[in-house]
């Protein structure tokens, strides 16, 4: 088979598996979690290269799958030159972060957490710049806001982590639901949310009524991620995050996914006076706001953080020219950005790593203990300053070009080359100051730590990135030029313009600009001291107040809201519900036009029917009136529940009476555990207008349902189980139709299920424990808690119970019976034992973690239905054959058993997990001083 | 199938029948809860065993195979019932339930 027709999904996803691999891996040895992330970098490297020679051929590979094709997504893939200069950017800057992490994580930090959390970033982000089908894309959008959260929150015990985290989520999280409101609007538009389609239409879009909306929503999204203003607050604050992973998502990731956007859409959005106004407009002001803030940061990252903020502003100003030569020096730029950045977060880390300080009013004349590393922080300052011969340079004079010949056209503009100037003079003034106040300027003052070098290989990565650097600056034919120009041809969806990337233009205009910012920037640079002194006079506006407020403010609104509903009360959310539920299928009563009644004949009356009907009707009667009397009541449910299994018995549904049986008997037995802790009666709490309304709500429910199940058996319809009958034996292989549909025609439901029911067991585990409660009895309690015979017994029962159990799981393909049944009569049998013999001796000889079952049972039920797609089948489709085996005879054997067997040990794990966990709330903790 | 196979079996689900009323009515009549419990506890379990029985012998005959399922419900019912008595009457005890004359109380002895 060709690698180059399904390679891009593996490049893609294979992080996110070596992340698993990575978080178990550290429980064995901490640096196999590096080195598991650094081999799957690798070989997701690797993955890649075999397609190198058709995109730098200009060709574009897209690999596509149907999804749900139906609703327009798709599984697919695209690589082009943009993509693949993103996809190269992420995978060698990742590396180089990973080696780096590896020497710059302190032996107290684990490992297999930060790699883990790593590598599904680095899978993520390059799903964004993989990904030809747009929802596809908002989903991997969306998986770097999460997991760049758990990022930034690695150092969990820090208050400014877990903020700046969390300040970064919902900011970024709240644009990637603007994004997927523009993909949908872009969709609609165009009627694809293929991305080949898209690009191809731009006409069509920027002439369409809800272009405005969608350029906005898609902005949003570009905006919060690339921190653009006003929305380049939490950049700053995700400096709480470890340095190795500022170095990745602030130099070439996380905060270029925005910027990414740009340069792909740039053909189906751009050109526009819109788009040249809000992206110009954010760019521009995030450009100076930037350049300027950076000055005055004291902290190394601060610094840093400011300065990428500028720089993306940069980056996304081009953007707004809307030229292609913009395009070129914007993309251009990233590449650089990405290089410097990177080094320099890295040089900022092994400062911070050295000598245990960011402040740079302590850190001085650094020069002489780290030389080296000084020598790479001072080259990947200048490239950030953009002095000739570094790549910043080059990018940084194209930009000066554009803003120049942006200007022409209006007698206004002539502002734009002077602010990119200004911009500029920052921008040499705060490179300066990384580089003089850092590892000149006098003698460190208290450092925590007496400076040195860091090891050896923290400092490969800056030197090999310092070398790109030069490298880019020096011979930008021989180096960058080939993965620019299919990058831009990419980006702009047609050729490139000519343009040159020659160190020498002559004396222009540009030139001009770039001398009077490093002459400026310096002299702004030596006199710094009464601007800073003057910047600290001032009250700056603190956006995260802000922030906070505007949180604050929501959060009173939601509770207000829901205070004004429900109260905070099961019984007034059930009624809203209610009420909700009636006022629907009133307004369906009225506007349904035909007689209410069908023709069809009704079925006589029976006496038997006619007695199970009023039992269940005294039996729910009786639970009303005995409602707070509340083991009685629970006494009259239970006949409610065996009457239904009855009426399934009637109507030869004998699955289904079995499954009522095994539920009632779990459900009486978790109310009884729960009753354990509540007061035998409860007093009168409802007054009689509640008792009016609630009345009210159960009566006329009482009688649409009625009215609605009379609609429908009074009249022929044709329902799909003629469907299932038909095809259960040729197409399942079960002749237990229920069985078969549960897991083959619609297993993808009963998956779906499965998954609920084992989160729900785990977040009652999770609830309950370390809850302690009293019982709430007025009885003192008998010494006597297991007694001997029940005891003895109950270990008897186990294996004859597991044997039905078993029995039951084995036939349910057949006839009645099956995982789920079975499922429940294990656990029954198991909480038999519990419940007679005590937890803790039943917990020292059954062994097994409940955990590992349900994960186990997922695990088997998932599998199947892969194991189907594997052999080109759809996901969950069932293969069965009939073997003879000696003794036992004709035996069935369905692939179906196992996802059974999967569906079985879920319900087994997440029953006895939370009925055990409630049982166990009574129990004393074993160590009294950790109550 | 044999005649007398037949009466034994018809006389056999009569019997459970009768026993198993006998339970209930003893449910209902009997006058205190030490009483009672004898009603579904002893009269009733007998009973389902004896329709059980019939349950194997109709099915074991009609398909010519030993009906096995009977058997392990049989064996549950004799195993829970008396286990359950046994809990009912332990916890009665426990909360000294009201009782009349004639119930006695032999702990002790």
């Amino acid at each position: 088979m060709n690698l180059l027709a399904f390679n891009l999904p593996i490049v893609v996803l294979l992080p996110f598996i070596a992340a698993a691999a990575a978080a178990y891996s550290a429980k064995f040895n901490r640096l196999a979690a590096a080195w598991v992330s650094g081999i799957a970098t690798i070989i997701s490297l690797a993955l890649l290269i075999p397609a190198a020679a058709a995109i730098f051929g200009g060709e574009t590979i897209i690999q596509n799958w149907n999804w749900l094709h139906q609703a327009g997504l798709q599984f697919a893939f695209r690589l082009d030159g943009l993509a693949m200069l993103f996809s190269f950017l992420i995978l060698i800057i990742g590396l180089l972060v990973i080696i780096y992490a590896r020497w710059y994580l302190a032996a107290k930090d684990s490992m297999g957490r930060f790699f883990a959390y790593l590598m599904m970033f680095m899978g993520s982000m390059l799903g964004i710049v993989m990904s030809e089908n747009l929802i596809q894309l908002v989903v991997f959008w969306e998986l770097t806001s999460i997991t760049s959260f758990l990022l930034i929150s690695y150092w969990q015990h820090r208050k400014d982590a877990r903020e700046g985290a969390r300040m970064a989520l919902a900011i970024t999280g709240a644009g990637g639901l603007a994004l997927l409101g523009g993909v949908i609007l872009l969709g609609h538009i165009v009627g694809s949310y293929q991305l080949s389609d898209v690009l191809a239409s731009g006409d069509l879009i920027r002439n369409h009524e809800l272009y405005l909306p969608t350029l906005i929503l898609i902005l949003l999204a570009v905006f919060t991620k690339s921190a653009q203003f006003p929305f380049h607050f939490w950049l700053p604050h995700a400096m709480a995050a470890p340095t190795p992973v500022s170095a990745y998502l602030h130099s070439a990731t996380m905060v270029k996914a925005g910027i990414f956007l740009l340069a792909r859409f740039f053909p189906a959005l751009s050109g526009t006076d819109a788009w040249m106004w809000l992206v110009g407009g954010a760019g521009m002001a995030t450009l100076l706001i930037g350049a300027y803030t950076a000055l005055f940061k004291h902290d190394l990252k601060g610094l840093l953080a400011y300065s990428t903020i500028s720089h993306l502003g940069l980056i996304t100003l081009l953007f707004g020219f809307s030229s292609q030569f913009a395009t070129v020096a914007a993309i251009f730029h990233i590449i650089n950005h990405a290089t410097f950045k990177a080094s320099l977060f890295m040089v900022a880390g092994i400062i911070d790593h050295e000598t245990g300080s960011r402040d740079m009013r302590k850190l001085n004349g650094l020069l002489k203990y780290m030389p080296h590393t000084a020598a790479l922080a001072i080259i990947a300052s200048l490239a950030m300053a953009g002095v000739p011969l570094l790549n910043g340079f080059l990018s940084k004079e194209m930009f000066f070009a554009e803003a120049v010949s942006f200007s022409q056209g209006n007698s206004f503009a002539w502002i734009i080359p002077v602010l990119v100037t200004i911009a500029g003079v920052f921008s040499v003034a705060y490179s300066l100051r990384f580089v003089h106040d850092v590892f000149f300027n006098g003698e460190p003052i208290d450092l925590p730590r007496t400076p040195h070098e860091p090891p050896r290989f923290m400092k490969i990565p800056v030197d090999l990135l310092v070398i790109v650097c030069l490298a880019v600056g020096i011979l930008p034919m021989y180096t960058v030029a080939p993965i620019l120009d299919i990058a831009v041809t990419a980006s702009l969806q047609s050729t490139p313009p000519e343009y040159s990337l020659a160190l020498w233009h002559g004396v222009n205009l540009p030139l001009i600009m770039s001398a009077i910012a490093l002459g400026v920037g310096a002299l702004v640079y030596f006199r710094r001291k009464p601007l800073i002194a003057n910047y600290e006079r001032h009250e700056h506006i603190n956006a995260k107040q802000y922030f906070q407020k505007i949180l604050a403010a929501v959060i009173r609104f939601s509770e207000w809201l829901s205070a004004r509903f429900d109260k905070g009360s099961l019984q007034n959310a059930a009624a809203w519900t209610l009420f909700a539920t009636l006022v629907i299928s009133a307004y369906g009563f009225i506007s349904f036009n035909s007689p209410l009644l069908g023709d069809r004949t009704l079925l006589p009356m029976e006496p038997v029917s006619m007695i199970a009907a009023a039992v269940i009707i005294v039996a729910s009667i009786l639970t009303l009136a005995w409602h707070r009397q509340r083991l009685q009541s629970l006494i009259v449910i239970g006949v409610v529940g065996l009457i239904t299994s009855l009426v399934f018995v009637k109507f030869s549904a004998p699955d289904l009476a079995l499954t009522q049986l095994s539920v009632e008997v779990v459900t009486i037995v978790l109310l009884l555990l729960a009753l354990y802790f509540l007061p035998q009666t409860t007093p009168k709490e409802t007054g009689m207008s509640r008792l009016g309304r609630d009345a009210l709500l159960a009566i006329a429910s009482g009688i649409g349902v009625f009215l609605f199940t009379m609609m429908v058996l009074s009249r022929d319809f044709s329902s799909i189980s003629e469907y299932f009958l038909a095809n259960s034996v040729p197409g399942g292989g079960g002749t237990n139709v229920v069985n078969v549909i549960l897991v083959d025609f619609r297993g993808f439901d009963t998956l779906g299920e499965i998954i609920v029911l084992a989160l729900a067991g785990l977040g009652i585990y999770a609830m309950l424990q370390g809850l302690h409660i009293n019982p709430h009895s007025r009885f003192r309690i008998n010494a006597d808690a297991h007694p001997v015979i029940l005891q003895t017994f109950s270990r008897l029962m186990l294996p004859l119970m597991l044997l039905v159990a078993v029995f039951i799981f084995l036939r349910g393909h057949n006839l009645p019976g099956g995982g789920f049944i079975a499922g429940l009569i294990a656990s029954v049998a198991l909480i038999v034992v519990y419940l007679s013999n005590g937890i803790e001796w039943t917990q020292s000889r059954l062994r097994v973690d409940m955990h590992m079952v349900i994960g186990f049972g997922l695990l088997i039920a998932t599998t199947t239905g892969l194991a189907a797609m594997l052999v080109g089948y759809p996901f969950l489709t069932s293969a069965f054959s009939h073997i003879h085996w000696p003794v036992v005879g004709d035996f069935e054997l369905a692939s179906a058993i196992a996802f059974d067997l999967g569906v079985f040990l879920v319900v087994v794990g997440s029953s006895v997990i939370s009925l055990v966990q409630l049982g166990q709330l009574s129990h004393k903790p074993e160590n009294p001083e950790g109550v | 199938m044999p005649f007398a196979f037949e009466l034994l079996l018809s006389a056999l689900v009569l019997v459970g029948a009768v026993l198993t009323l006998i339970g209930s009515l003893g449910l209902v009549k009997l006058p205190d809860f030490y009483m009672r419990l004898h009603g579904p506890t002893k009269a009733t379990t007998l009973g389902g065993g004896a329709i059980l029985l019939v349950s194997v012998l109709y099915f074991s005959q009609k398909s010519g195979d030993v009906s096995l399922h009977e058997i392990l419900i049989t064996l549950f019912l004799f195993i829970t019932a008396p286990v359950g008595a046994h809990l009912m009457a332990k916890a009665a005890l426990h909360l000294k339930t009201k009782k009349v004359k004639r119930t006695g109380d032999y702990r002790g002895e």
